[in-house]
């Protein structure tokens, strides 16, 4: 009695804790996989968080001169002051918000160095230029600076002024007159002013560099008129790269192409539309130019700012409208101003309300009053991580949590109008040999290509996946099927990065210089098995009884070899008579159709291969459970082998064989290394055979490495492998529910 | 338990020497079949000749080859490997072991019911018309038409008339193995062959089962396969003993169960092994 107690209390034990062992288990699986989930989103949600923008210091400064303008360094610890008098003061923001002491107070006394007389305007000039013009319309190029040092143990940021163009004053009116308006920019070799004198004439002064300004400041000058039919000048912009001028000039903008010295040649002219009314006439209140000096932003009185830049047409380059932003329902664009180095903007009213956009993303990022009007002076940090505003000598510093504003949902997904295409277009181009350039992040591409790849391959694999599991578990000997299955299965360890590996290097050129043969091999394969068969079918029964059933499907081997060496062997005489001696060239000139070596023929048949033994070995098994009394109760009804196959067999085994499909379409989604080594990973919307393609997973795999962590690009990639985390679950689950459906239908079988 | 008279059997038509048949009354005539499961001979030396209109049962104990025999009428054991047969079988005088025998009408003649039911993963409606829409036929009409007449055969009809469309496979095991039955004689053979049909069933479908096979015989041959002598006693008009492959005895039911010639028969009836 006690012995049987015993064990029976040894086997609970047991029994239980297996219990415990496999429901922990069952859960730790499931809870990894939330874990990879909630991983993923976590990566990716900061890209679609909207601005966000919080004061994070303020306070009053005493300064007995007008301040004319204000500048921020790059860790946002320093601000400082142009006033008129030519004095530049620095401000401590952190960590104390305090004014620099005296001693550590920059001695800059810009006014005692170079001129007495008063400062009247401040230009900024872009890229940390300053133009300071004084009452004698003299005008001076500095560039503030910052330099970070350790020599003291901790951080330091000491700020010095450079003198671009050397600290005299620079002549850049040959008559010396006053200028309503004054634009400048620079490379290493030129420097380029572009001004509206007093006396109405528009000039352009070329300061071209005896060596080179980078390190020599010393110049030749030159001066140009301008032609200009008009007499009002609004606004003066040039782009940084020198290239363009844009003049405002009442409700329409002059573009000037200053690419030639010696001419400047009106280019073209923007003409917004605006929408008139008597009671209310519209124009142009503001102009801007985007990140990089390609586009221009014209903002209205009625409230919206557009976007312009120059689009290659069939009459050649012209300007376009590629999109407007609504900034407000009432009031003006009074002030428009851009981020260094992305294509954001920000705008004001009149009654200080502040908008923020992106222009590529067409994204609207944040709105609000931070001031009940404009500020006397608007800096943007150079990170465009912090907003500095200078209103009745009172700073206000903000931080700007904004990293990615050129991710939304529209652009991943929808048409993008990038700077110098023709039209809105799908393009994922992640990175470049160049830092002004910007990531062209759509996801349409690599989803397309995903799809296209596993097309192709599931047009390669389904056939022949599913006639060889049909023959093999139906018409097969027993004997011959105990080897054959194995067989194929084994096919599924083969590494994939070998047969990407073979599909790239080995069968990519052989396809290319033997394309009609392999045209031929895809008609003359089957055909030739469908003639061995009739002709095996009708041979005497005596030499048929010579050969054992199990081994007779190997006489299809010789056959098919012939069959191939046929092909590759009619290749050449093929592509002479009927292309023309080069197929290659034939598609390509006279089919138009583009060739890549890499191309979606070689994946589907690569990734084909590797999808094959998934879908074989699971349809197999469906159609050889489909149970035995079921097709002999179709015999006995007088139903052909064949009529059985289709409307028993393959009824019954539907479940399995669909499931087989799907879970070898999430394998052909979710496959990488074929794709990565086959498919010469060109991010093209193409449904061609001949074109190649990029998938998400290779993608991820290309580009990953290289990106950087945290930037938009990583985190579109995390949202690229999101995105096929979904594919392959939705075909998965998709598999299992119709499994799940069609299983219980046949329950009772 | 269950009560079937034999009384209706006796009743029923009138004796028939076995041995001396005419041709229109044959419906079946097997000559000297052997059969051969690679080298085991799992048939010897077969010659029984099967009377039309009637129901003939096999008995015997499990492996004599019962089933077997009654497979080699419509060429089920085609499908075996390694199975080779010799002798005849001949239906209208036509041996369908000849080589022009085109073996899917054979088996549209010589209907077969198994011993588990096996109706397909279609509609109750498409399980019936199975059998004629792989002849070709569609017309709605005619489909209709054999449905009811099948099913009112098989004794199915007011069980199933208001849900036709629905899946067979939700019928009780005795109610598909009634539809399997509609099923083969939907086609209308000849000749419906039997094989332990109610060894799968409860007693009370067994019975309907058994009522049916007694209505069965009005319109086909039946050839009844059975391991179960009560119901052998039950069904048929004749019934043929079968031991180690071998036809030991074949007469009238009444005979083989009341007064067998065989050591063997009598042996096996009275139940001293089996």
């Amino acid at each position: 009695m006690s012995i049987a107690l015993k064990s029976v209390g040894i086997r609970q034990v047991k029994n239980s804790l297996a219990k415990w062992l496999i429901t922990l288990g069952g859960i730790s699986v499931l809870f990894t996989l939330v874990l990879i989930f909630m991983y993923l989103l976590y990566v990716i949600k900061p890209v679609f968080e909207s601005a966000t923008i919080s004061p994070v210091a303020s306070f009053a400064i005493e300064n007995e001169q007008q301040v004319l303008a204000t500048g921020l360094d790059e860790l946002q610890e320093l601000a400082y002051t142009i006033n008129t008098s030519g004095n530049i003061n620095y401000y401590a923001l952190k960590p104390d918000h305090q004014i620099l002491t005296d001693d550590k107070k920059v001695a800059l006394t810009f006014q005692e160095s170079i001129s007495d007389s008063k400062i009247t305007n401040v230009i900024d000039a872009g890229e940390n230029y300053k133009l300071l013009l004084d009452e004698n319309n003299h005008v001076f190029l500095i560039s503030p600076k910052f330099q970070t040092s350790y020599d003291t143990g901790a951080r330091e940021v000491i700020p010095h002024i450079s003198y671009p163009l050397g600290e005299e004053s620079i002549a850049v009116d040959e008559q010396g007159a006053e200028f309503t308006h004054l634009s400048f920019a620079m490379n290493d070799e030129k420097a380029v002013f572009i001004g509206f004198t007093q006396d109405q004439r528009l000039i352009k002064t070329t300061l071209i560099a005896e060596d080179d300004f980078s390190y020599d400041p010393s110049y030749e000058i030159e001066y140009q008129t301008i032609d200009l039919s008009t007499n009002q000048v609004d606004e003066v912009l040039v782009t940084p790269d020198l290239a363009m001028a844009f003049i405002q000039n009442g409700d329409q903008v002059l573009v000037f192409d200053l690419s030639d010295d010696s001419d400047v040649e009106l280019k073209a002219t923007i003409i917004p539309q605006l929408a008139q009314s008597r009671e209310k006439p519209m124009h142009i209140t503001a102009m801007a130019l985007l990140s990089g000096g390609s586009s221009v932003l014209l903002g209205d009185s009625n409230g919206k700012v557009s976007q312009w830049f120059e689009v290659a047409t069939d009459n050649g380059r012209q300007f376009k409208q590629i999109r407007t932003f609504n900034v407000s329902d009432t009031e003006a664009v009074r002030q428009i101003h851009t981020e260094q180095f992305r294509k954001s903007f920000y705008t004001f009213t009149d009654s200080g309300e502040m908008g923020t956009f992106y222009t590529t993303s067409e994204a609207d990022l944040w709105r609000g009053n931070l001031t009940n009007n404009i500020p006397d002076s608007f800096v943007i940090s150079p990170r465009s991580d912090g907003l500095l505003m200078f209103t009745n000598n009172q700073f206000q510093l903000f931080s700007v949590k904004n990293e990615h504003p050129e991710v939304t949902w529209q652009a991943l997904w929808q048409e993008v109008w990038y700077e110098g295409y023709p039209e809105a277009e799908y393009i994922w181009q992640s990175t470049s040999g160049s830092d002004d350039f910007e990531g062209k992040f759509s996801l349409v591409p690599i989803s397309f290509g995903t799809m296209k790849a596993a097309m192709y391959a599931m047009l390669f694999a389904v056939p022949i996946a599913l006639t060889a599991a049909i023959y093999t578990a139906y018409f097969m000997t027993p004997g011959l099927r105990k080897k054959v299955k194995p067989t194929i299965e084994l096919m599924e360890a083969l590494p994939t990065v070998i047969l990407g590996f073979l599909a790239g290097l080995w069968l990519a050129p052989i396809i290319e210089t033997n394309l009609p043969a392999i045209a031929l091999l895809f008609i003359m394969l089957p055909i030739s098995v469908f003639i061995t068969a009739f002709a095996w079918h009708n041979l005497p029964k005596e030499l048929k009884a010579q050969i054992p059933e199990t081994w007779a499907p190997i006489i299809l081997i010789p056959v098919l070899i012939l069959v191939a060496y046929l092909a590759f062997a009619l290749s050449p005489v093929m592509e002479t008579y009927l292309f023309g001696g080069d197929i290659r060239q034939y598609i390509t000139n006279d089919l138009g159709i583009d060739f890549d070596q890499r191309n979606a023929l070689v994946v589907g048949i690569a990734m084909g291969f590797a999808v094959i033994p998934t879908i074989f070995s699971m349809a197999e098994d469906a159609i050889f459970s489909v149970p035995k009394h079921l097709t002999s109760g179709s015999l006995a009804l007088g139903a052909t082998q064949w009529q059985t196959l289709i409307k028993v067999v393959l009824l019954t085994a539907s479940p399995g064989i669909f499931s087989a499909i799907m879970m070898g379409l999430g394998r052909a989604v979710g496959e990488t290394m074929i794709v990565l080594m086959a498919t010469g990973n060109t991010p093209i919307l193409d449904w061609s055979i001949f074109q190649g393609m990029r998938t998400l997973a290779a993608n991820i795999a290309v580009e990953m490495p290289e990106s950087e962590v945290g930037s938009s690009h990583y985190r579109i990639l995390f949202l690229a492998a999101f995105v096929l985390f979904i594919f392959t679950f939705v075909f998965n689950t998709l598999a299992e529910f119709v499994r799940q459906r069609l299983r219980e239908k046949y329950s009772s079988l | 338990m269950i009560s079937v008279s034999p009384k209706t059997i006796l009743d029923s038509t009138t004796k028939i020497d076995l041995n001396n048949m005419s041709a229109e009354q044959k419906a079946l005539d097997i000559k000297n079949l052997d059969l051969y499961y690679g080298d085991k001979q799992a048939l010897q030396d077969i010659t029984m000749s099967i009377p039309k209109g009637q129901v003939t049962a096999f008995i015997g104990p499990s492996g004599c080859g019962k089933s077997t025999l009654l497979r080699c009428i419509n060429r089920m054991n085609d499908l075996v490997d390694h199975c080779r047969i010799e002798g005849e079988i001949n239906l209208h005088g036509e041996n369908i072991y000849n080589k022009h025998v085109d073996v899917a009408a054979l088996r549209r003649k010589v209907g077969m019911v198994f011993q588990r039911p096996n109706p397909f993963p279609k509609s109750i409606y498409e399980n019936v018309v199975y059998g004629l829409r792989i002849m070709g036929e569609n017309n709605r009409r005619v489909l209709d038409e054999a449905v009811e007449t099948a099913l009112k055969s098989a004794a199915l009809w007011n069980e199933v008339k208001d849900r036709l469309h629905d899946s067979a496979l939700g019928l009780s095991g005795g109610q598909q193995q009634r539809l399997v039955i509609a099923r083969a004689i939907a086609i209308k053979p000849e000749v419906l062959l039997l094989d332990e049909p109610t060894s799968a069933l409860d007693p009370i479908s067994t019975l309907t089962i058994e009522e049916l096979i007694n209505d069965l015989k009005k319109q086909f041959t039946v050839v009844i396969v059975t391991h179960n002598m009560q119901q052998a006693a039950r069904v048929s008009d004749q019934t043929a003993f079968m031991y180690m492959g071998e036809l030991i005895e074949y007469s009238d039911t009444n005979t083989l169960f009341t007064t067998p010639v065989k050591k063997k028969t009598e042996d096996y009836i009275t139940g001293r092994y089996g």
